[in-house]
């Protein structure tokens, strides 16, 4: 019974994660078509970043070395996880989101990726290499002193909380005047900046809230599993969150929800706890990846909207007064070209 | 040059305006403006003046640089020389942005609007300096911008009674007619409040009855809000019918400038365009 | 003093292994006016076709070569044909093709790791004595490498200018609408690209495989951005300029790594990207008319 229950909370966890980064992407992607092809790099940037905040100072002779080692509380720790995730995408974005094809822009995502994987991985004195840290502590692990399968518990009810709140900060996004801003950019650049819209600073905020979404789904991902090595996120790993948003329904929230339970939980994560075949160890997380890319781009040929796809944006409207009113049929296709 | 004058001449400027002479008030001006592209050269010293709440009309054969004309006004290309004043403010070489900012918006020569939103929503993004554009006021005070987001509602429903585009507020823009696009591009224009609107050939491609309604649309904005207008156009029965003046352009030139009926009167124009005769222009093939 | 000269001999050859990639994504980029991120995948095809043929059919090093060449080329095309061309045609936008051919990369990739192995692997190749040429010293696979390069430079070079196939290709680059309408089959033109542009991968992953000794899947990938590097500096579609644009990269990478550490060459890679993207977007020869 508690294995089930501690099993369905994992579970529950990486929904909740991988909810978030789809958020984020969707606030970059979905919102304001910014091609962010490295979305786990900034995971890894918040969840380094809060895992040395959180950590005590590195030891000298421990073989473990690492920057700050500042001992702070958890909710300091998540809020320095998430301002450097904003950070790096401001640093990403300042390249990227100048005046480029969107083809560039991806080029620029993909390569500061393989940049920070490559940095991180090769000084041991940031986050420890390619070892990377291990032993962060978790929030209240202390003070409860539960059981590893209540802790899970426990643990899955605050990352519901901070999923709950981020769900709420991206509708209210989509639904501001902010969010119609970013939607215009997505559908035409040129003719929004046209109209008087900071297109850079728009697009700019789009990427950093983004980031610092994914940053703390990236927190909550080190806190989860108390350490975090360059292994755990390449390409196929953004590549997920890209499938849960793109199955889901981009530029949806709901879509994104329902991309995170579809691919992130049943497909990769269920699927992580089959058994592997003891002669091809790499074979059964080999075909996962092909699944998902393949699932990609299935949906994109039968369904390009996703399950469920961006809804129309309604209006509360005053009725016009009938006399104000011009019912008269609009021209028809008058066009020839 | 400028170290060369020995002493200096206080007295020579500023240069006195004739006094009692009417001076038109110009809300565009362009001066001298050059601007080429690898070895073709679209403008090459454009000048010209557009009165305040006049419809004026850019008119000239195909290659006349109109179009580059317009990239430049709206700050969308920059120029290689020359000067665009706005309403009194230097705006040459500003991002197209702060151009439009200031209260100069264009219009594209294909219809683009925004596909994936509804013609609602279209007009929705037009209004300038959006309370609820910024961040920190969206997640933080939304109070303070719902009012202000009611009153876009409001006014983008009436605008697009206006045009006739109500009964599709809530389809997707992409899902319009031709000339219903054409419609939606003006009307999303109005809704930004513009001081002057450039639009790039409005009439093209549309029948003969949508001409009459664009047109009609476009002299009661003028009447009734004092919109200035300069529109990129072909159709010369058109510019006779509704425009004031008409700047004639060739070879990347202002060729001359004036009424219809002085333009028809104009040897150099008519040879060069109103007959319809083909024109030399020079580098562009 | 020698070290200079080891290392722009090393460069030599990395440029040699970039102008081959390069020239294959820059042509199928120019044509086809999207980015393809699978093309990662196609180098290691070329290396895996090429060791299959080595070492399970035996034949020799150069043969295998040619058949890993070929194979990678007719991967190309299919990959075209069955995924690519149908979103094209569909109307799919830029934005979507990309992600596409994202999760082609993450397909392919991880099929030839399926087939394969996750190991490394090498060529089995004579080591021989190193030749000097003037003031350089170089490998025989080295030379090979370099001669490879320059053979199919020219190659490239008469095939675009005095063949009707190359010459539908530049004008599918300079303006595809405009080519179509004058009678050029574009369908045809497009699949004959992507199998140049997959040969050029293969011999490009062939080439690395040589230059790097061991490989694996993602040996590949790892150096596509490095290409994009070249490409970009080259500037989009430009044949001329992603040679130029390799060179300068490949040289680059390999200075970067004598003056601060061969773990960082490929950010070396990356600053001039950037620095490319933020001086100069169009590439070091634009291309008139495309933004």
């Amino acid at each position: 019974m508690g294995v089930v229950l501690g099993y369905i909370a994992t579970l529950g966890v990486y929904f909740c994660t991988y909810n978030i980064f789809a958020l984020g992407l969707n606030i970059q992607f979905g919102y304001a078509g910014i091609l962010d092809f490295t979305v786990i790099t900034f995971m890894a940037m918040g969840g380094y970043m809060a895992g040395v905040a959180s950590l005590g100072p590195s030891q000298p002779g421990s073989g473990i070395y690492y920057i700050l080692g500042l001992s702070l509380p958890w909710p300091l720790a998540l809020l320095i996880g998430a301002a450097a995730a904003g950070a790096l995408g401001y640093a990403v974005g300042l390249i990227a989101l100048r005046r480029l094809r969107s083809d560039y822009l991806a080029i620029v995502t993909l390569a500061a990726g393989s940049i920070v994987l490559g940095i991180v991985g090769n000084s041991n004195g940031l986050f420890d290499g390619f070892e990377g840290l291990v032993g962060v502590p978790q929030p209240f692990a202390g003070v409860l002193n539960l059981s590893p399968n209540s802790y899970t518990l426990f643990f899955l009810g605050m990352c519901a909380v901070i999923m709950v709140i981020c769900w709420l900060v991206a509708n209210r996004i989509y639904n501001s005047p902010l969010g119609r801003t970013m939607r215009a950019i997505r559908e035409d650049l040129d003719v929004a900046e046209a109209y008087g819209k900071r297109t850079f600073r728009v697009r700019m905020t789009a990427m950093v809230t983004g980031c610092v979404f994914v940053g703390i789904g990236g927190v909550l991902t080190i806190w989860f599993i108390t350490a975090l090595a360059p292994a755990g996120w390449g390409t196929s790993e953004t590549f997920v969150v890209w499938a849960a948003l793109i199955v889901g329904g981009r530029g949806n929230n709901l879509g994104a929800v329902v991309g995170s339970f579809l691919v992130a939980v049943l497909f990769n994560e269920a699927t992580r706890f089959l058994p592997a075949i003891p002669s091809f160890p790499s074979l059964i997380p080999e075909i996962r990846n092909m699944c998902i890319g393949a699932l990609v781009i299935l949906t994109l040929w039968f369904r390009p909207q996703g399950v469920i796809g961006e809804r129309k944006a309604r209006f509360f409207e005053v009725p016009l007064r009938t006399d104000s009113l011009d019912l008269a049929p609009a021209p028809a296709a008058a066009s020839t070209n | 040059m400028s170290g060369s004058s020995p002493a200096p001449q206080p007295a020579a400027r500023p240069a006195p305006q004739p006094a009692g002479q009417k001076v038109v008030d110009e809300i565009l001006e362009v001066h001298d403006l050059v601007r080429s592209f690898g070895g073709v050269r679209a403008l090459t010293g454009c000048s010209f003046g557009v009165e305040r709440g006049s419809i004026t009309a850019l008119i000239g054969p195909n290659g006349a640089g109109k179009t580059t004309l317009v990239n430049v006004v709206a700050g969308a290309i920059r120029p290689q020389g020359g000067k665009v004043l706005f309403d009194g403010r230097d705006i040459t070489g500003r991002p197209s942005h702060e151009v439009a900012l200031g209260g100069l918006i264009r219009t594209f020569q294909i219809s683009r609007e925004y596909p994936a939103m509804t013609v609602l929503e279209n007009l929705m993004v037009s209004p300038q300096r959006q309370a609820g554009e910024k961040l920190a006021t969206v997640l933080f005070r939304p109070g303070k911008f719902r009012a202000e987001e009611r009153a876009h509602v409001q006014r983008a429903v009436e605008v697009l009674a206006e045009f006739g585009l109500y009964g599709k507020r809530n389809d997707y823009a992409r899902a319009l007619s031709g000339g219903q696009k054409r419609l939606l591009e003006l009307a999303r224009a109005v809704m930004a409040d513009p001081k002057m609107l450039v639009l790039d050939e409005p009439m093209a491609g549309i029948n003969p009855a949508l001409i009459e309604r664009l047109a009609d649309h476009i002299s009661r904005l003028r009447d009734e809000r004092g919109t200035t207008f300069l529109m990129v156009e072909h159709n010369l029965d058109v510019v006779e019918k509704m425009c004031d003046r008409a700047i004639v352009m060739a070879v990347g030139q202002t060729l001359a400038t004036g009424t219809m009926a002085e333009l028809r009167g104009n040897s150099e124009v008519v040879s060069a365009y109103l007959t319809g005769g083909v024109v030399e222009v020079g580098a562009k093939g | 003093m020698s070290l200079f000269l080891l290392t722009l001999g090393f460069g030599i050859v990395t440029s040699a292994v970039l102008a081959l990639a390069a020239v294959g994504l820059s042509l199928q980029f120019g044509v086809t006016n999207y980015v393809n991120f699978a093309y990662g995948s196609f180098l290691a095809f070329g290396m895996f076709f090429t060791y299959t043929a080595q070492t399970a059919l035996h034949l020799p090093i150069w043969l295998a070569a040619v058949i890993g060449v070929v194979a990678t080329g007719l991967v190309a095309v299919v990959v075209d044909a069955l995924v690519l061309e149908p979103f094209v045609r569909r109307g799919t936008s830029g934005f979507f093709l990309l992600i596409v051919t994202f999760g082609l990369s993450l397909i392919l990739l991880n099929l030839v790791q399926a087939i394969w192995g996750v190991g490394f692997d090498e060529f089995q190749v004579a080591a021989g004595n190193p030749v000097n040429i003037g003031p350089f010293s170089f490998t025989a696979a080295q030379i090979w490498v370099v001669g490879i390069a320059v053979v199919t430079m020219v190659a490239v070079h008469l095939l675009l200018t005095r063949t009707n196939l190359g010459k539908s290709m530049r004008a599918m680059s300079d303006n595809a609408p405009l080519a179509r309408a004058t009678g050029i089959d574009t369908r045809k033109v497009t699949l004959w690209t992507w199998f140049i542009s997959g040969c050029l991968a293969g011999l490009g992953g062939i080439t690395l495989a040589f230059n790097t000794v061991e490989f694996q899947a993602f040996t590949g990938n790892t150096f596509l951005f490095v290409i994009f590097a070249a490409v970009i500096l080259g500037g989009i579609g430009q044949i001329y300029g992603a040679m130029i644009g390799a060179i300068i990269i490949g040289l680059v990478v390999n200075f970067a790594g004598l003056v601060i550490s061969s773990a960082y060459d490929l950010d070396a890679a990356f600053a001039v990207l950037v620095l490319v993207l933020v001086i100069r977007p169009q590439g070091i020869i634009p291309t008139i008319g495309k933004a």
